[in-house]
């Protein structure tokens, strides 16, 4: 029995040992890091304490970055999650044919297959103030007076990459809701039409709370990926026009790689862990209860 | 009676319009890219709305000849390996940790499940001095440790649920049978968790299909891009060129589609049981 | 059983090792330049570089021009650093010179003649304290080209000569309809021309000097804010949707006889050549940035820097990197870039009557090596701090969302920053 035991540990070591190196190591070796001026190129560090934070705390742009993920993080609440559900209690409704439901659900899902940097690249063209889709239907519907460059023009930007990620994936979450659900036993609502009730009072009464611990973790997925964004940004805007669409991953890396500077990037990359780790603790505790 | 079956048609009208109004909002901006890859950069220029009467397929080849074919061997090379590793060394990891006896055994449980709660962005600029310090920066291998690392977490997560609650009486009968613990676990527990091991698989592949920071960092040499960074790189290189770039998008996505149309419940099971995007 | 384990851990760690280590009897040196599009010349040039030297081998990599900027900081800093790599001289490469990560190739220079084969205002931009850092590889210059054709539907006779004069100009094209000025400015590196280009008329050099030091500069001189009064003169004549364009899209326009004019660099003679659309083609010319009277700087300078390469600080086989330096800088090397490329490189007389060059480099060229003295690139002589508080602000001003006075107030305070760290 011992000895198999020694065999179930060494089962164990090879994976553990990757956590450890690339995954616990870099994330402690972070907060090291963010205590220092540093840059990639020289071996000079100097140790600066903690005036990286109070630096970041100090950046306007730091602000624009908190406030776009969490406008983004809103947004898609609204869109995937709320949307989502309402989209996934239609699919699950009688009015749509079985077949149909199928199409449908498949070509929901369908965006959130394709790579985040091509579905970038697609509405970067589609956004495009000269040739793109928008402005052209824009030209089509005869509201010209409207278009603009929706990537470049401060006021729009931010929006319009929240759209594209609205786009791509309110398909997926709807999916996650929709499984969620068809697990709800079916003698519930047969149980409600014969006391005469309607298809809302049945989504509101039966739907909604049935599905609520997949609504929750939806929710938390969706803010968790929200303030881990970077792709979709960085591909589209770069965080530009003037830092408007700078979010906390574009912030951190512009900061390490564009400006020399690790230390105040490492510092960055802190609070990112900070609020993306809270919110995963957040999701633990909420599930758990939601089990119990 | 009469009165309920109006109400019926009419929600049953303005739901199906609705749902079909949503398909043409996902399919018509992918349509749309579709037909203006076809077309000469002049055309583009004129009218992007219209189907071009002779479709131009060329701009498929240059976007390959340009780079893509390197790029999606290797996404392949980076995708393949790292699915394998995450299946073999999580699988191992899980069962290890669902058969062993030991009083570490939840500190290391929670130790390895801790780790989905950090965010690979977090881990960047360290990351990137590790990398360097076994001089493998700039190396297929600097993609695929960390994707791996990053995986393992929620593999094993789902792995050891699965393993956990596995009927013993099978194991125990090898066991004493003569069997090692390596030939029950490969010959007898992994055969039955085919379902777990293609979620985790199809997880970890749809992973290293997105991932771009790790590969934008970790690389410098752009013949080791994969898809997403060689894509990307493909709008610095063609500033001028769209229609190849839409070409290049459509070679980049087609692949995907057509593995979920054959595969659409594996894929849709994979996703919603793996419920972590990005 | 456990050693099935361990055979699979050793097949493992066997794998990963020959991944580091790939055994090379030759001198390998790794070569990193920019010019992903024109990868047929240097693969061309590396090979005649190996027949000539069979113990050396040519690793080349190439990264485009927006991600390199990046990319070079990152791989500077690790074991991968390419041993000759492309920069561009000013601040871009001081910062890696003062971090030892650029070898100083005075002595190779000196030591056989090679520094008197250099056009000497073109080797001059890559000194840095008195030494040598870097060869140029193209000369290049700033100045406005245009369509004759346009020029004269819209009755303009010659071509301006005072900033005033361009600006009456822009207005008689407008009365034709047409956009008098292409610029796509997505890329801010594109507004950094034109700014450089109006502080060096509107400031004395020794200001200009003073600021362009990171370690001393304060960005106070009142012609800053009136260069920047000059520029948004200018604004209203560009196209629509300046910051949402590339160079390359803006420039399509002007090849196409959409826009009339386009301050571009010589070295894009070539690709006007190769895309323009023919009416275009045959009626084309330049002129020099106009001067502006009452401007403070020199009038007779001109926008445009050399580009080139130089020598990691941290190479392991210097003499193989100076060597490879050496030729791809060089005259047999420039010939071919000529014929290849268009461009010519810092080499005295790469060019004679007997090459068949077209006639529109060799007249632009002439600029370059006629200009009283060349002004380098705004962005590449700035740290990448102040250039970053610069670009966002003159992006904003270009929509109209800042003002020159603010514009230099950001600037000021980033230069502050940048002062402490040399302090």
């Amino acid at each position: 029995m011992r000895k198999k035991n020694k065999t179930y540990l060494l089962y164990i070591l090879p994976a553990l040992l990757f956590i450890i190196i690339f995954v616990y190591v870099p994330i402690f070796q972070n907060f090291y890091f963010s205590l220092f001026n540093m840059n990639s190129y020289t071996d000079k560090w100097t140790f600066v304490g903690l005036s990286h934070y109070l630096n970041i705390v100090k950046d306007p742009i730091f602000y624009t970055a908190l406030k776009n993920n969490t406008l983004y993080a809103v947004f898609s609440l609204i869109f995937q999650v709320g949307f989502g559900l309402f989209l996934a209690i239609l699919l699950d409704s009688k009015f749509v044919g079985k077949k149909l439901k199928v199409l449908f659900r498949n070509i929901y899902f369908l965006p959130s297959l394709i790579s985040i940097t091509a579905v970038a690249l697609m509405f970067y063209f589609i956004y495009n103030p000269n040739i793109g889709m928008l402005n052209g239907f824009l030209d089509m519907l005869g509201l010209g007076q409207w278009k603009t460059a929706w990537l470049a023009n401060p006021n729009t930007a931010i929006y319009s990459v929240i759209a594209m990620s609205q786009w791509q994936y309110t398909g997926y979450i709807m999916v996650l809701l929709l499984v969620a659900i068809q697990k709800i036993p079916k003698d519930l609502y047969e149980a409600a039409e014969i006391d005469g009730a309607s298809e809302i009072q049945k989504a509101f009464h039966i739907t909604i709370p049935g599905v609520k611990g997949m609504l929750v973790a939806t929710s938390i997925i969706t803010v968790i990926g929200s303030f881990k964004l970077f792709t979709e940004v960085y591909v589209t805007t770069g965080g530009g026009p003037y830092n408007t669409t700078q979010v906390l991953g574009t912030y951190m890396y512009r900061s390490a790689f564009l400006f020399d500077e690790m230390g105040y990037g490492s510092a960055v990359a802190v609070i990112i862990f900070i609020i993306t780790f809270t919110t995963s603790l957040l999701q633990i505790k909420l599930s758990n209860r939601n089990k119990g | 009676m009469k009165k309920k079956n109006t109400s019926f048609y009419i929600n049953k009208i303005w739901i199906n319009v609705l749902l079909w109004i949503l398909v043409i909002v996902v399919i018509y901006p992918l349509f749309w890219i579709f037909i203006n890859s076809l077309k000469t950069n002049q055309n583009l220029f004129i009218n992007t709305f219209n189907i071009p009467t002779d479709p131009l397929f060329s701009n498929y080849v240059d976007a390959w000849n340009m780079g893509l074919s390197g790029y999606f061997l290797n996404s392949i090379i980076v995708g393949s390996i790292s699915i394998l590793a995450t299946v073999t060394i999580g699988a191992f990891c899980a069962y290890g940790l669902s058969r062993v006896e030991s009083k570490w055994k939840m500190m290391i449980y929670y130790l390895i499940i801790g780790g989905l709660l950090l965010s690979p962005q977090s881990a960047l600029i360290s990351l990137y001095r590790i990398l360097e310090f076994f001089h493998i920066y700039n190396t297929y291998l600097a993609m695929i440790l960390p994707y791996i690392a990053f995986r393992l977490p929620f593999a094993i997560f789902l792995m050891y649920t699965y393993f956990k609650d596995f009927p013993k009486e099978l194991e125990d009968s090898a066991l004493i049978d003569g069997c090692t613990t390596f030939t029950t676990f490969t010959k007898i527990v992994i055969p039955i968790s085919k379902p777990i091991l293609s979620t985790v698989s199809i997880m970890t592949a749809i992973f290293v299909w997105n991932e771009f920071l790790f590969a934008m960092v970790f690389l410098e040499d752009s013949k080791l891009y994969t898809i997403p960074i060689g894509l990307y790189n493909f709008k610095d290189a063609l500033t001028t060129n769209w229609t190849v770039l839409l070409a290049g998008i459509i070679i980049a996505t087609v692949p995907i589609i057509i593995l979920f149309l054959f595969m659409s419940k594996s894929f849709i099971r994979g996703l919603t049981e793996g419920s972590v995007k990005g | 059983m456990n050693k099935k384990i361990l055979v699979l851990l050793v097949l493992c760690l066997l794998v990963i090792s020959s991944f580091l280590y790939a055994a090379d009897e030759k001198v390998q040196i790794k070569f990193l330049h920019r010019w992903t599009q024109y990868m047929d010349y240097f693969e061309e040039i590396v090979k005649e570089f190996e027949e000539a030297h069979p113990n050396i081998d040519v690793e080349m990599q190439a990264i485009s021009n927006d991600p390199f900027k990046e990319k070079i900081k990152i791989v500077l800093g690790t074991n991968e650093a390419p041993d000759v790599f492309f920069s561009w001289p000013g601040e871009f490469t001081n910062r890696f010179i003062r971090a030892d990560k650029v070898l100083d190739i005075t002595p190779y220079l000196e030591e056989d003649g090679w520094l008197e084969t250099f056009i000497p205002s073109q080797i001059a931009p890559f000194i840095y304290e008195g030494k040598y850092y870097g060869t140029p590889f193209r000369l290049d210059g700033k100045v406005f080209f245009y369509n004759k054709v346009l020029f004269e539907k819209a009755g303009i006779e010659k071509v301006p000569g005072t900033f005033d004069e361009l600006i009456e100009d822009c207005q008689k094209l407008e009365k034709i309809g047409v956009t008098p000025i292409a610029f796509g400015n997505i890329k801010p590196w594109a507004v950094s021309h034109y700014i450089g280009t109006l502080n060096q008329k509107m400031v004395t050099d020794e200001t200009r000097y003073t600021d362009l030091d990171p370690a001393e500069g304060t960005w106070t001189d009142p012609g800053y804010v009136e260069a920047l009064e000059k520029y948004v003169e200018l604004i209203p004549y560009f196209n629509d949707f300046v910051n949402a364009l590339t160079h390359d899209d803006a420039r399509a326009t002007f090849f196409n006889s959409n826009a009339a004019m386009m301050y571009l660099e010589i070295v894009e003679v070539p690709e006007l050549e190769m895309y323009a659309g023919d009416e275009l083609k045959e009626n084309w010319g330049v002129f020099v940035f106009p001067d502006i009277p009452e401007g403070k700087g020199n009038q007779n300078y001109l926008t445009g820097y050399p580009e080139g390469f130089v020598v990691s600080g941290t190479t392991k086989h210097p003499e193989e990197a100076v060597e490879f330096l050496k030729f791809l800088t060089g005259k047999t090397a420039g010939k071919l870039e000529v014929e290849m490329l268009g461009w010519i490189n810092g080499i005295k007389n790469v060019v004679g009557p007997e090459d068949n060059v077209p006639k529109g480099i060799l007249e632009t060229v002439d600029l370059v090596l006629n200009a009283e003295e060349m002004v380098n690139w705004l962005d590449s002589s700035l740290s990448a701090k102040v250039w970053d508080a610069y670009s966002v602000q003159l992006q904003m001003l270009t929509d109209g969302y800042s003002t020159p006075e603010k514009v230099m107030e950001a600037v000021q305070k980033a230069a502050a920053e940048v002062r402490k760290e040399f302090e």
